[in-house]
């Protein structure tokens, strides 16, 4: 699907240390009220894990090698996670109920495996990687939508929901294999991270990217060859797509995790990373590898004191230099 | 109701039990699937049939408008048709679609007016109550469409904005009848004018499948407005739709009529009294 611009997200998962203040900024600015309280616009996730909602990565749809739609599962209410409220006025403020205690047995949420991980010590590892919509330039939720209700925005190739179309069929929820697009049951209505277009229109960055204290994203056009997008997706090649494997084409981009050796048995650093490339391999592609090296080198230059063009741009100095918003 | 009434209606369903038995020596067995109870007061009607509307006398009082459980519905002849799987227009109905099915779903309707009011009452067999719409649950549903113009408007949800349809949508977790327009699959379109009622009962039974879901709809017989089913005319094209929760379906996943059922709304002298 062509369009005139496209807006684009690069997160640095070395730099993101799973403080959730991404996910605290979307929620308080879209999802915490209205039937959206269990949607997550934004999360950060644990990986290796389950992820949100759980399991999603097996979850099925985007396109299949001829580019038809692949048949997905719906998730459930409990794959998501049900959200529970606690008894505070009760339990402390009345004395009514001696516990304090959730309104519902939490079996499952968001996180419910964070920093889980894998592998055992001293080699176990993990990672975070916030997950938002992927604004994708060949969307399955808008491939699968049978009423035209999703579009993408010509300007800056943001997707969303035309709230005013959607009749709840599902068949969007169902086809997203990032599961970035949720069923408002209030409302029998589907919504989705909206790249919190209201902002980028006054030339501000998004919640998520404003708020994040790691300084991990960068947001601007594919086509601003002067802009952070380029410069890591195509100019460095250090930003890789989640799946590019299931077809949407996203334009959310990540500079995998670099990791420390692994040990050997006496305490001895191995010639393998601690996070096996052959994981991030499954998520990011064969590129891995070489995204690395890159990494390694550019980061062993600014250790000699010479210049990284690369890690400049990585350390993310200015917010001025990390959004280019025009 | 008048004792002439109640005469005439009994003579309409006889005449009509006749009917479809003669219909059912002619027809496989598969078709009847769900269609256990050979009813001799119920006429099988197929695509193309002409249904005439009942006539509910001045006399005769409806305590509520849209009672499912009316004594008046009683009183009135009941038809059947065979609902058969809508043909997939869509990637993503076709994913779901069950390559070959042919279960069919048969759907019992009465058609009425008085002089003010249309009145459509339609019920079938459901084994399971699907009221909730949750993130991977589905509502029960029932539709009826009009062509605004001639039958030959594609049944399927009517033919680009010169030929459209008219529709009536109700689903099982609101009392609310949708008024709504559509001119081919994909366009379907909430009206201005929200001016159908419905009520709708589930009647729950020992046995599963004999379990039921009843739903009225009714409107003002004089339209008003675009796209409002105009039903001063000799025939009305009319098809019917039916979502199951319980088998996920919704949008183009569904049972519905097969082209047309010509419905004829006008009040024969004989019956106007």
């Amino acid at each position: 699907m062509t369009v005139k611009r496209q807006l684009s997200m690069v997160m640095d998962l070395n730099k993101c240390i799973g403080c959730q203040t991404c996910t605290a900024a979307c929620k308080l600015m879209w999802t915490n009220r209205n039937g959206r309280e269990f949607m997550y616009w934004n999360n950060v996730e644990s990986q290796p894990g389950k992820g949100y909602p759980r399991d999603y990565e097996n979850m099925g749809g985007g396109f299949d090698a001829d580019g038809a739609l692949r048949l997905g599962r719906q998730p459930s209410q409990e794959d998501y996670g049900i959200p529970w409220e606690y008894n505070y006025e009760d339990a402390l403020m009345t004395g009514t109920d001696p516990w304090l205690r959730p309104n519902v047995k939490p079996t499952w949420g968001a996180n419910w495996d964070e920093d889980e991980g894998e592998g055992d010590y001293p080699n176990s590892y993990y990672f975070y990687l916030p997950r938002l919509c992927n604004h994708c330039s060949n969307p399955a939720c808008l491939a699968a939508c049978t009423r035209n209700a999703i579009y993408k925005r010509q300007e800056d190739g943001i997707v969303l929901v035309d709230q005013e179309r959607c009749r709840g069929y599902r068949y969007c929820v169902n086809a997203c294999p990032y599961k970035k697009i949720y069923f408002n049951e209030e409302i029998s209505k589907s919504e989705k991270c909206i790249f919190c277009y209201p902002r980028i229109e006054k030339g501000l960055p998004t919640a998520c990217a404003q708020q994040c204290v790691g300084r991990i994203r960068w947001i601007g056009y594919r086509d601003d060859e002067e802009g952070p997008i380029h410069q890591l997706v195509e100019k460095y090649k250090v930003a890789l797509p989640l799946h590019a494997e299931w077809g949407t084409e996203p334009n959310v981009f990540y500079v995998p995790p670099t990791s420390p050796p692994k040990l050997g048995e006496n305490g001895e650093q191995l010639d393998e990373p601690r996070i096996p490339q052959s994981y991030l391999e499954s998520l990011f592609g064969p590129r891995v590898g070489e995204v690395l090296d890159t990494l390694e080198q550019e980061r062993q230059a600014k250790a000699e004191g010479r210049d990284s063009e690369l890690m400049d741009i990585l350390i993310g100095y200015k917010h001025a230099e990390m959004f280019k918003l025009s | 109701m008048t004792p002439t009434h109640i005469v005439s209606g009994r003579l309409t369903r006889h005449l009509a039990g006749a009917l479809t038995l003669a219909a059912l020596s002619v027809t496989s067995v598969s078709v009847f699937a769900d269609h256990e109870e050979v009813n001799p007061n119920v006429q099988e009607v197929e695509a193309w049939d002409t249904v005439k509307v009942s006539r509910i006398p001045e006399n005769i009082y409806l305590r509520t408008q849209n009672d499912p459980d009316d004594l008046i519905w009683d009183r009135l002849p009941v038809y059947s048709t065979n609902l058969l799987p809508a043909p997939p227009v869509h990637q993503s109905v076709s994913l779901r679609f069950e390559d070959g099915a042919t279960r069919g779903k048969h759907l019992y309707f009465q058609v009425a007016r008085s002089d003010e009011r249309f009145y459509l009452r339609m019920f079938w067999k459901d084994a399971t109550e699907n009221r909730g719409t949750g993130v991977d649950s589905f509502r029960d549903g029932v539709a009826v469409q009009f062509a605004l113009n001639d039958a030959d408007t594609s049944y399927m949800m009517g033919t680009g904005e010169d030929n459209p349809v008219n529709i009536w949508y109700w689903r099982a977790d609101t009392e609310e009848v949708e008024n709504l327009a559509a001119g081919g699959f994909g366009s379907t379109t909430s009206l201005p004018q929200q001016n159908i009622t419905g009520a709708s009962a589930y009647f729950p039974d020992s046995v599963p499948s004999a379990s039921e879901w009843q739903v009225v709809m009714s409107r003002p017989f004089d339209s008003e407005g675009e796209h409002n089913v105009d039903f001063d005319r000799d025939t009305v094209p009319m098809g019917f739709a039916v979502w199951q929760g319980n088998d996920n379906e919704r949008d183009g996943n569904k049972r519905v009529t097969h082209t047309w059922i010509l419905l004829d709304t006008s009040l024969d002298s004989d019956t106007a009294k």
